[in-house]
C-alpha cells in the first residue's frame, strides 16, 4: 500500500526480513537498531495441557538489551539458529503511521556443541514453529518494531535457548 | 597426578563407598526396566496439579512407567485416577492431554469417559455405564458392571498436587512418603489454592537420575552466573542439605539478591504466604521429583524416564490462584526470568545434563561418578545425592557402585575418614 508515495507495506516486510537475518547472524544490536525505543518482546504459547495462555520470555527494549549484554556470562548451546520467515499478511492503518503484520516461521537449529559435537555438528534439526505478530510504525520510508510476539506452537522445548527468536 | 592410563581411570577412587557412583547405573538396559518395574510402578508420582482439572469432568493424562493414566475430576468435586486404557481391547481411551468430558464424543455421550473404537462408556468414578450391544454379544456371560475401568490410588495433597500410584497396597501412605520433607514448605503452599501458570517439556538425551542430581547439589551454581552473583554469600555456603527418609532431601533457605543481576529484582512483594522476603527452598523427591519456592514462584519438575539414556522432564510454574493479572504477570516474570526454557538458568542445566548423557551412553565403559564432596552438609555437600543412592540402592537391591553386586549397607564417609586416621 502506498501512502505519499511511499511503499508502507514494503516497508514493514524489508524490516521483518531484515530481523530474520541480524538474529540469523546473531548480531544482537543490529536487530534492536531495527526496534523503536518503546519496543516491547515476548515468546508466548497456549499450552493445552494446563489450558493456559503463557509467556515464557518478555521484556522492553531496554530488558532485552540487558539480557544480550549478559550473554557472554552465561554457558550457552553455540548451536546456531536459521529462521526461515514468510510475511502473511501485513495491514497498514489509515494514516499510514503504523502497521500490523503476521509471519509466519520455522526455525532450525544447526548442530555445533548439541550432545555430541562429533555426531551431531552440522546437522540441522527443526527447533521451533509459530508466527511472528508484529506491530511497527512507518516515518521516513522506515519501518520499525513496537512489539513483537513470537507465538510458538512448541510446548516441547528440549535444552531452549538463550537467544531472541 | 598427570592424566591418567586406563588402569588408573577405571581404579576405585580413594573415597568410601558411597562416594561415588558406577556409570553403568546411567546407561544400562536392564537397570532401567528394573527402575520401571521397582521403583516408578510403585512410588506416589505428582502426576500434575488440581488446577489443571479444576471444574467437574475436566482430565488430564499422563503416564507412569509406560502405563497410560488419566485423571478426572467428578461431579463431586472428588479428583479419581485410572489407567487410561478400555478393558475391551486394550485401546487408548482418551487420546487428548486435556480436556472436559461435559461434551459428548463422536463416539460416546456427554459426562461419560468414552472409548472411540467400539464406544464403551465409563462415568467419572470408572464404572462402565455402557457397552454397545452387550446383550447380543456377551449374552448373560458378561456385562457392565464386570468391566469397569482399572483404578488408582489417588490424592490431591501439598499444595494441590494431584498423586498417583499404580501400587494398590504401596508401602507406605502418601502423608509418610511425603510429609516429613514438606513440611518446611507446607503452610506456604497449603496456606491458599495455587494454580499453574507454566508448563513446557524437554526430552533429554541423559538418564532421568542425572537431571534429579542436578536438582539435588547446587556445587554446580558455578555454571550459573545468575546464582553466582545473586547468591555467593556467607548465608548460601550456610544453606543445609538435610535428608528425610524415603530418599528426600530438603535444601535449606537463604536470601537471594536478585537485584544483584543487572535488570532483575526483588521478589519480596509478592513472597509466598508465610515465606519470608526472597527465601529460597528446594525439595527433592526420591525418585525424581522436584519443588523449587524462589520467593514469588514455584517450580515443580516431574521426570518421566524414557530409556537409560532418555527422560521427558516436565516443568510447571505456579503462583496463588487469586493473583491479580498484575501480580501474575510479575510472578510468570520472576519464574521464567531463571526457570523458563529461554531463562537464564534452565538452558545451563539443560545443556549441563545433556553433555553427562553424552558421556554416559548406552555401550560406554564405566566410569567414576564422584559424589564425595563433604562440607558439614551444607550447599556445596553432595550429601544430598549419597542419601538418595542409599535409597535407590535400596529399591533396586544393586550397589550403586557396583551394579553387579546386591545391596548391602554402604560405608559411610566418616567411617572411611576414622579409617584413613
Amino acid at each position: 500500500m502506498a501512502t505519499n508515495g511511499v511503499d508502507v507495506a514494503g516497508a514493514v516486510r524489508d524490516t521483518i526480513y531484515r530481523a530474520a537475518i541480524h538474529l540469523d547472524a546473531q548480531k544482537w544490536d543490529d536487530w534492536l537498531e531495527l526496534c523503536d525505543e518503546k519496543f516491547h518482546y515476548a515468546i508466548k504459547a497456549f499450552s493445552p495441557e494446563i489450558n493456559y495462555d503463557m509467556i515464557y520470555l518478555q521484556g522492553t527494549r531496554k530488558e532485552m538489551q540487558t539480557l544480550i549484554k549478559l550473554l557472554p556470562k552465561h554457558n550457552t548451546d553455540h548451536s546456531p539458529l536459521t529462521r526461515h520467515t514468510t510475511v502473511y499478511t501485513v495491514d497498514v492503518a489509515p494514516d499510514g503511521k503504523s502497521a500490523k503484520a503476521v509471519s509466519s516461521f520455522v526455525i532450525y537449529q544447526n548442530m555445533l556443541d548439541g550432545t555430541n559435537s562429533h555426531i551431531d555438528a552440522g546437522e540441522s534439526r527443526l527447533f521451533l514453529v509459530g508466527k511472528y505478530i508484529d506491530t511497527l510504525e512507518v516515518s521516513d520510508g522506515k519501518a520499525r518494531f513496537v512489539d513483537r510476539e513470537v507465538r510458538l506452537e512448541n510446548r516441547r522445548l528440549d535444552k531452549g535457548s538463550h537467544w531472541p527468536l | 597426578m598427570p592424566a591418567r592410563n586406563h588402569a588408573q581411570w577405571t581404579a576405585k577412587p580413594p573415597l568410601a563407598n558411597d562416594e561415588w557412583i558406577d556409570s553403568r547405573i546411567y546407561s544400562d538396559q536392564e537397570i532401567f526396566e528394573q527402575e520401571n518395574e521397582r521403583i516408578f510402578k510403585k512410588v506416589w508420582v505428582p502426576v500434575c496439579h488440581e488446577s489443571e482439572l479444576s471444574k467437574p469432568y475436566d482430565f488430564r493424562t499422563m503416564s507412569i512407567a509406560n502405563e497410560p493414566i488419566i485423571v478426572c475430576r467428578g461431579p463431586d468435586n472428588q479428583v479419581r485416577a485410572f489407567l487410561n486404557v478400555c478393558p475391551h481391547r486394550g485401546m487408548l481411551i482418551e487420546r487428548r492431554p486435556s480436556g472436559s468430558f461435559l461434551e459428548g464424543q463422536p463416539s460416546g455421550n456427554p459426562k461419560r469417559i468414552t472409548c472411540m473404537f467400539h464406544a464403551w462408556q465409563f462415568d467419572m468414578k470408572g464404572n462402565c455405564v455402557y457397552v454397545a450391544r452387550e446383550k447380543e454379544g456377551y449374552q448373560d456371560r458378561l456385562c457392565k458392571e464386570e468391566v469397569g475401568l482399572r483404578r488408582l490410588r489417588c490424592e490431591v495433597k501439598f499444595g494441590g498436587f494431584v498423586w498417583v500410584t499404580l501400587d494398590d497396597n504401596p508401602a507406605v501412605s502418601l502423608e509418610d512418603w511425603a510429609g516429613k520433607a514438606f513440611t518446611c514448605l507446607q503452610k506456604s503452599l497449603d496456606a491458599e489454592p495455587l494454580e499453574v501458570f507454566h508448563y513446557h517439556k524437554a526430552i533429554i538425551n541423559t538418564n532421568y537420575k542425572l537431571w534429579h542430581d542436578t536438582n539435588s547439589e547446587f556445587y554446580h551454581d558455578f555454571m550459573h552466573y545468575h546464582n553466582r552473583v545473586t547468591g555467593f554469600n556467607d548465608a548460601y555456603f550456610a544453606r543445609k542439605n538435610e535428608a528425610f527418609e524415603h530418599g528426600h532431601v530438603v535444601v535449606g533457605t537463604f536470601e537471594v539478591n536478585y537485584q544483584n543481576y543487572e535488570g532483575f529484582e526483588s521478589r519480596a512483594a509478592l513472597s509466598f504466604p508465610h515465606l519470608p522476603p526472597n527465601q529460597w527452598y528446594m525439595i527433592d523427591m526420591f525418585p525424581g521429583y522436584n519443588f523449587n519456592l524462589r520467593g514469588s514462584a514455584l517450580r515443580c519438575d516431574i521426570v518421566t524416564p524414557l530409556g537409560p539414556d532418555k527422560v521427558m522432564i516436565e516443568f510447571r510454574g505456579l503462583g496463588l490462584k487469586r493473583d491479580t493479572p498484575e501480580e501474575r504477570q510479575t510472578r510468570i516474570n520472576h519464574h521464567n526470568s531463571i526457570w523458563g526454557p529461554f531463562g537464564r538458568n534452565l538452558h545451563e542445566d539443560l545443556i549441563g545434563v545433556a553433555g553427562q548423557g553424552t558421556t554416559m551412553r548406552p555401550g560406554t565403559e564405566s566410569r567414576r561418578i564422584l559424589h564425595g564432596r563433604q562440607e558439614n552438609q551444607t550447599i556445596h555437600d553432595e550429601n544430598g545425592m549419597r542419601h538418595y543412592y542409599d535409597e535407590w540402592g535400596r529399591w533396586m537391591n544393586i550397589m550403586p557402585n557396583n551394579p553387579d553386586q546386591t545391596w548391602s549397607e554402604r560405608s559411610t564417609a566418616s567411617a572411611a575418614v576414622a579409617a584413613a586416621e
